[in-house]
């Protein structure tokens, strides 16, 4: 039997889209979740500044305060990517394992 | 002669091949890469847990108390944020202990940081406008669900394909 690497490789490609595609709307969720819940926060942040119940000092405060929160957002937008890119290369691991044992088998 | 040496050449060359095959088959067999850190379905409870005791101190900071006559003053509620900071150094520590885990990790150390910031903040003024306790609320409700989603994101991996 010939190990027929295009074909493989081909395969390969194939399940990585396969797990990307599965997951894709919950990264598309998410983001959107986080956009929505920014926009939320700095209205209430420009409202509380316009009314005075925020100085100017805890209103520049507050906007150094989004950084952060950014940057945890993004943070729990790697961990998604990462499980995904996880799940993909096992799976494209998994289609080069089954072809390569499928030729072992019949050699052997 | 010449047929035993080129036989002897031809076995050779298919013990090789069958020498790399069979180890490729072995490696592949038992490589599987990892990136994050199984789901914890009990982290990810506490995580719960901590947005509602957060969620809870707030609401009730906001509905049954006023500035008016020190009603918000800080020793009033040091408790609240003694319990609220001891449910967070928590999170951080399970967090911190797995491998692979520095994502979540750093989403509970800026919980934390803005959770002492805001405290020290409330304790420096002794009082706490009803707009800042909202936007706190919602400060704090936004990082519980990052980290939610950092914990959940976790599941992908076990998910069973679509």
């Amino acid at each position: 039997m010939k190990f027929d690497i295009e074909q493989t490789i081909n395969d390969m490609l194939a399940a990585i889209k396969g797990v990307v595609s599965d997951h894709w709307d919950e990264v598309k969720t998410v983001a959107t979740e986080f956009l929505k819940r920014r926009k939320d926060r700095l209205q209430l942040i420009a409202e509380l500044r316009i009314s005075g119940e925020l100085s100017q000092e805890k209103f520049e405060s507050r906007l150094n305060d989004e950084k952060l929160i950014a940057e945890a957002e993004l943070n729990a937008a790697a961990v998604i990517s990462k499980a995904i890119a996880q799940k993909a290369a096992n799976a494209a691991i998994d289609v080069l394992s089954k072809a390569v044992k499928g030729v072992v088998d019949v050699i052997i | 002669m010449l047929l035993m040496k080129t036989m002897m050449i031809f076995s050779r060359k298919w013990f090789n091949f069958f020498s790399v095959v069979l180890v490729a088959s072995m490696l592949f067999a038992s490589c599987k890469v990892t990136f994050v850190p199984e789901y914890d379905a009990e982290l990810s409870a506490q995580i719960d847990e901590s947005a509602k005791l957060v969620d809870r101190f707030y609401l009730e900071m906001l509905e049954t108390t006023s500035n008016q006559n020190d009603g918000r003053a800080f020793e009033k509620f040091i408790q609240g944020y003694i319990d609220v900071e001891v449910e967070l150094n928590s999170l951080l520590n399970k967090n911190k202990i797995k491998p692979l885990n520095e994502n979540s990790t750093r989403i509970c150390e800026i919980t934390l940081e803005l959770w002492k910031k805001y405290k020290n903040e409330h304790k420096t003024d002794n009082s706490l406008s009803d707009g800042l306790i909202k936007l706190n609320r919602q400060t704090f409700g936004d990082l519980f669900y990052a980290m939610q989603v950092a914990e959940k994101g976790k599941e992908i991996v076990s998910e069973p394909p679509k």
